[in-house]
């Protein structure tokens, strides 16, 4: 006997939800088993994971603060991500991109901030970082477009160069670093000034940064820009065939840069809107949202809506882990990204299983 | 000053070694026609794992064994994703490297106080001690630089010779670059493609895994929760692919000059104060231009190839890498 | 037992991709030593079935019988073991590896170790089924024919009993044809069985024992070869008496609308792939341009519509020059182009995009402000659909489900719907049923007749001497000549394809492809020459 592989003629919509919901619960089961092999209730777990810490929480608008944190760049990174993705362009430096984004709207805060008013201090970190970031993918677009070189590596690479770009700043002692704090011995990195830091709408105990809705108007205006621009029709063109869109006498070389442009310029945002709202930058700002962000694209299938649903559980489940830690010593909040890893493979797995099938072919082969 | 060139020299070879291990393991990977991104974190499996059953057994060879089967077994899972599956390589590859971070976090953070003492580990600690090759090591300088390692190093070396070998001077070999050149070609004369595929998947990873236990041991095998050992370099080994143009023995070359740039990084001073008039200016280099330095070469190599390939096609890229194949499409 | 007669038995073969029946209910055998012509149009199911001898694909159902023996092919390597060897329309072999390596690959008990005399030992097998090849040749450096041979050597080496040709004379010449089929004949000798897949009746006659036809996925019968007639042949596999003769009107041909001189395009690899080419187009009238695949055709196509470079020449479009104009000009003049490449989908298409989103490739930036205006598109779709009876679920369908006829619909109609003055289409049956390609073919006479000058690149000459006014021949870029499609013989079309004959400068008082009534004097041609130079620097 011998297994084959099929494609299915055609799957029904219930069929392929319910493949989908298997195999999130199979991923529960698998992440069930890691926490029951270090003597954690699972349940317990994933009732403190999934509720964020709000249950028993005297300030439960903290809790939503923090999660709106992880929230916001998330959702713009993998917005970006798959405005790329869908011209089957791999940019997948996003880390690279983000950090670039921080850190110039992290020097116009430092020399602007005192100066100017709170909201053209900010108006201008963001456009900083926009064009900054922006900066990278025209270059990587160009590379890709002139002379096919691999964007996938290169994005890569400048993902570790701006990692020791920001580490330099953040690591050396020195009269002129300005993104450091003078009062300190160690290099520590310095506040923002006051009128640089991400301002908010107060209800009572709980404060709503500008940024989320900022980011939701920026996931509309993504979703129209896919699905009804000239702009987003030359897109799907070109992602779909470049022979076919220079046939049609579109410039590829210039959407390319355009778009590429446009991705990793909000990938910078996000890292702007990150830095602004926790008043100042790390090393590690980026908390791996350029990876994550290329997985949420991809489970969501480049689909504006679902992007948005896949980030807010993806941040569910990261703000969740940070928070259940606390209760457990054993483990740490990179079980979100272990999490995070099999929801992927159950996901993928459920994708082929709703476009293949396996089938026994064949009697017992003659010898 | 002779000691200094030696020890820097030294140095560069302690550093380049799971490079090399982790470039041969995907060199391995990407001729078969598949582009892992998941090094990074199938070598932290096998560090962990490998790490954790040699202080168990007290043995390098069990460390070695665990180390090679549990990365093959991630590797399993990435040729189940991609091959029988048919799912997207570079997710499929990003999601390992995220899941086999975290597992080596989960395991690291979850033994906690249990986490064994490297040097209590004596048989293990001696296996791992340099050894000096008779003869060779006592050559002035280069001796004590190249032939005072520890097994792994001089096996490293080996794995690199044999894998090109295998490849050019073997049946199995030429089958295996004819897949990834083009496995509509290998799959119509009866190369069995899913096998080929799955066995230097997993042997490669395997490899990689080996690199990822060796870091480990380089570290002395202490568990910090915030940093893993691997730390990027299972992404410089992607990069160094490139450099070394799909081949292992290139990649004894690339390897160590990666490791050159490594080891400036903690060895500039030195290097500095005794050749104060040539080499001077090193001591004001900082450490991250080093840390940095590896990424931008790959980054210029990449683009300087792929501007130059453009008028002559002298890439020994697999042609068919990146593409699942699946036989019934049409 | 005695053993059977047969090599191979098919016995009720089915095979469906998706939806798509491919086979149906297939009953087939081949005689031992014979050569069996596997005829059928374009989708008929030929290549399916044989892939399914090979163990490229499995039969959903139905039983395979190899010298009387029921067997389960489930892998080439099962086909290979059983002596069924294919050579495969599109090559299956490995560009960057020599010959021998290329065999070597598939070589049962190779050992472990390469031979280092592996390239001795290949040279030798080949010399004794009387072939010549050097074994250490790069195969990317080899010729079509030069790699059929290596295809065949192969098959031959692993031992195949039988061998299967697909559609082996598609990219050969007339002579390169002829080597081949003695080539057949002599494997017959030897006692190989043999399957040709063709749809060509000509062959067919020539060198196959007996035919059998499918149509449509369906087995329809096998007949001897010598006993029967093209026209029957025909009826078999078009399923009713079908009136070959294509229409061809005569209309009043205008001045000419696009002329070409000296022109000269380099390919991607930087080789001169038009050669100093000289042509024009009237309105209304259908220029064919014949030449082995590869000769240049698929350069000139994309130099005219602006897509490609032009390293020197003229391209004079209602007296004004295209040269350095971009695509999307030179399609406001009026220029259509549609090219179907070997896959269909690659060039003109977006196969994920709607049926809908493809029709307004050329024109959405007609659309006022920043969107695009999905109604507008969806209703010149229903129209082009209604127009062209374009099979499809609806406009919002993505053209990749659409099946090959009607996606080559949906471009041509794209063309046609943009009101073209010069139409040049390349290959625009390629792949299509006959009645499809008819409906094609009526298509074009109709652009024809409205005054378009249409330039219509084929493969099948046959079609192009019934369906074109004149035919311009290309060989390795450079032109042989252009003939009067009526008065041509078919000998001569196969010989000036191969560049054996060159009838450019035949008449000593017009060079071929230049008109007598150009738009232009001598002198003015010059001057045009200076004015893009000019205008280049």
């Amino acid at each position: 006997m011998r297994l084959k592989i099929i494609r299915r003629k055609e799957t029904k919509l219930v069929n392929k939800i319910l493949l989908y919901v298997i195999g999130i619960a199979i991923s529960f089961v698998v992440g069930g088993i890691f926490l029951t092999s270090l003597d954690i209730n699972p349940f317990a777990y994933y009732r403190d994971m999934l509720t964020i810490g709000l249950i028993g929480n005297y300030y439960p608008g903290k809790s939503v603060e923090g999660l709106l944190k992880l929230f916001v760049p998330l959702l713009i990174t993998s917005l970006a991500l798959s405005l790329a993705f869908k011209m089957r362009f791999w940019n997948i430096g996003g880390e690279g991109e983000f950090i670039t984004g921080a850190l110039f709207a992290a020097i116009v805060a430092f020399k602007l901030g005192d100066t100017l008013p709170g909201f053209v201090v900010i108006v201008l970190m963001c456009l900083a970082a926009f064009v900054s970031a922006g900066m990278i993918g025209l270059v990587t677009a160009h590379l890709k477009v002139k002379f096919n070189t691999n964007e996938t590596l290169v994005t890569l690479m400048i993902n570790y160069i701006m990692l020791y770009v920001i580490k330099y700043f953040g690591e050396t002692k020195a009269d002129w670093n300005f993104f450091l704090r003078t009062d300190s011995e160690r290099p520590v990195f310095a506040k923002f000034p006051e009128n640089a830091i991400m301002d908010g709408i107060k209800f009572g105990n709980f404060k709503l940064l500008y940024t989320v809705p900022a980011a939701i108007v920026i996931a509309v205006i993504v979703y129209f820009y896919l699905k009804r621009t000239k702009q987003g029709y030359e897109i799907s063109v070109v992602g779909d065939s470049v022979n076919t869109a220079k046939y049609a006498g579109m410039n590829v070389y210039r959407i390319t840069l355009r778009t590429i442009f446009l991705s990793a310029a909000f990938i910078g945002l996000a890292g702007a809107f990150t830095a602004a709202a926790s008043g100042t930058i790390s090393t590690d700002i980026t908390n791996n949202v350029g990876w994550t962000g290329v997985i949420v694209a991809w489970l969501s299938r480049l689909s504006v809506p679902v992007i948005g649903v896949v980030s807010l559980l993806i941040s569910v489940l990261q703000y969740g882990c940070q928070a259940a830690s606390a209760s457990y010593s054993q483990i740490d909040h990179n079980f979100a990204d272990l999490m995070q890893g099999l929801f992927m493979f159950s996901i993928l797995a459920a994708g082929f299983f709703s476009n293949f099938k396996i089938v026994r072919t064949g009697d017992k082969k003659d010898a | 000053m002779l000691e200094v060139l030696t020890l820097f020299l030294f140095n560069i070879v302690i550093y380049s070694i799971p490079l090399l291990y982790a470039t041969c393991g995907e060199i391995m990977v990407e001729k078969s026609g598949s582009l892992n991104l998941g090094v990074e974190g199938t070598m932290a499996v096998g560090a962990i794992f490998g790490f954790l059953a040699g202080c168990k057994a007290d043995s390098l060879p069990v460390a070695v064994l665990v180390s090679f089967i549990t990365a093959a077994l991630v590797g399993a899972i990435f040729c189940i994703f991609t091959i029988t599956l048919q799912a997207n390589q570079n997710v499929t590859g990003l999601t390992i490297t995220t899941i086999g971070v975290a597992v080596y976090f989960f395991v690291g953070n979850g033994l906690g106080a249990n986490w064994p003492v490297y040097r209590e580990c004596t048989r293990l600690v001696s296996g791992f001690a340099d050894i000096e090759i008779p003869g060779l090591s006592a050559i002035p300088v280069i001796g004590k630089a190249f032939f005072s390692h520890n097994i792994l190093v001089y096996f490293a070396v080996i794995v690199a010779v044999l894998i090109w070998l295998y490849f050019e001077k073997t049946s199995i070999g030429l089958r295996l670059r004819a897949i990834g050149e083009n496995p509509g070609a290998a799959d119509s004369l009866g190369v069995d493609l899913v096998k080929y595929k799955y066995l230097h998947i997993m042997a490669g990873s395997g490899i990689m895994g080996i690199g990822g236990l060796y870091m480990g041991l380089n570290m002395g095998g202490t568990f910090e929760g915030s940093n893993c050992w691997i730390n990027g370099y299972g992404w410089i080994a992607i990069a160094l692919v490139i450099f070394a143009n799909w081949s292992t023995t290139h990649a004894i070359v690339g390897t160590f000059v990666f490791g050159f740039f490594n080891t400036l990084r903690v060895y500039n001073m030195p290097i500095a104060t005794t050749f104060p008039n040539t080499f001077g200016w090193l001591s004001k280099v900082p450490a991250q231009v080093f840390s940095a330095l590896p990424f931008a070469v790959t980054l210029l190599v990449l683009i300087v190839n792929s501007v130059r390939s453009r008028k002559t096609n002298k890439s020994n890229a697999p042609t068919a890498i990146g593409v699942n194949y699946y036989r019934e499409d049409r | 037992m005695a053993a059977s007669e047969y090599a191979i038995e098919l016995k009720g073969i089915s095979k469906s991709f998706g939806p798509v029946v491919a086979n149906k209910n297939i009953n087939l055998n081949l005689k031992k030593g014979e050569i069996l012509a596997l005829l059928g149009e374009n989708g008929s199911g030929k290549t399916t079935l044989m892939n399914m001898l090979s163990g490229i694909y499995t039969p959903d159902s139905g039983s395979i019988f190899i010298d009387g023996k029921k067997v389960v092919i489930s892998s080439p390597d099962d086909a290979g073991k059983l002596g069924i060897g294919m050579v495969h329309q599109h090559f299956k072999l490995v560009e960057r590896f020599t010959a021998a390596d290329n065999i070597w690959i598939g070589k049962k008990g190779s050992g472990f170790l390469l031979k280092k005399d592996r390239n001795k030992e290949i040279e030798e097998i080949a010399s004794k089924f009387g072939f010549e090849i050097d074994p250490t040749k790069i195969v990317a450096n080899m010729s079509v024919s030069e790699k059929q041979t290596l295809e065949i050597i192969k098959v031959l080496c692993y031992g195949a009993k039988v061998i299967i040709l697909d559609e082996p004379t598609a990219v050969l010449t007339v002579q390169e044809t002829k080597k081949l089929f003695d080539v057949c004949r002599k494997m017959k000798e030897s006692g190989h069985s043999i399957i040709i897949i063709t749809h060509k009746l000509n062959e067919v006659m020539e060198i196959s024992d007996r035919v059998a036809v499918l149509r449509k996925g369906e087995y329809i019968d096998t007949v001897e070869s010598a006993t029967t007639t093209k026209m029957k042949l025909t009826e078999l596999m078009v399923g009713r008496k079908m009136n070959l003769n294509i229409e061809r009107s005569v209309i009043e041909k205008t001045e000419p609308l696009l002329e070409v001189r000296d022109l000269c395009v380099e390919s991607d690899e930087g080789a001169l792939a038009v050669d100093n080419m000289n042509f024009y187009i009237r309105g209304g009238e259908i220029l064919g341009v014949a030449g082995i695949a590869g000769s240049g055709q698929k350069e000139l196509c994309e130099a005219i519509a602006g897509l490609r470079k032009i390293k020197s020449g003229k391209i004079i479009h209602k007296g004004r020059n295209l040269v350095g104009m971009n695509a999307k000009k030179i399609a406001a003049q009026g220029i259509a182009m549609s090219f179907i490449p070997e896959d269909r989908l690659g060039m003109g298409l977006a196969p994920s995009l709607s049926v809908a989103d493809n029709v307004i490739l050329k024109d959405y930036t007609n659309d006022k402000g920043l969107f695009v205006d999905r109604k507008r598109a969806r209703d010149e779709a229903k129209k082009i659909v209604d127009m062209l009876q374009i099979a499809t679920p609806s406009v919002d369908t993505p053209v990749r489900r659409l099946s090959g006829g009607n996606v080559q619909k949906v471009l041509l109609g794209r063309e046609i719907k943009s009101d073209p003055n010069v139409l040049i289409t390349a290959y625009p049956v390629r792949g299509l049923d006959i009645h499809s390609s008819y409906m094609i073919y009526d298509i074009l006479n109709e652009q024809k007749t409205k005054g378009v000058g249409v330039l219509f690149i084929g493969e099948d000459i046959d079609v192009m001497m019934a369906l074109c006014d004149k035919i311009m021949v290309m060989c390795h870029g450079k032109l042989q000549g252009v003939v009067h499609a009526s008065k041509v013989k078919k000998e001569e079309l196969g010989l000036m394809m191969t560049g054996a004959l060159d009838l450019t400068n035949v008449k000593v008082d017009k060079p071929a492809g230049i008109a007598s009534d150009s738009a232009f004097t001598a002198e003015e041609w010059e001057e045009a020459a200076d004015m893009s130079e000019g205008a280049e620097s």
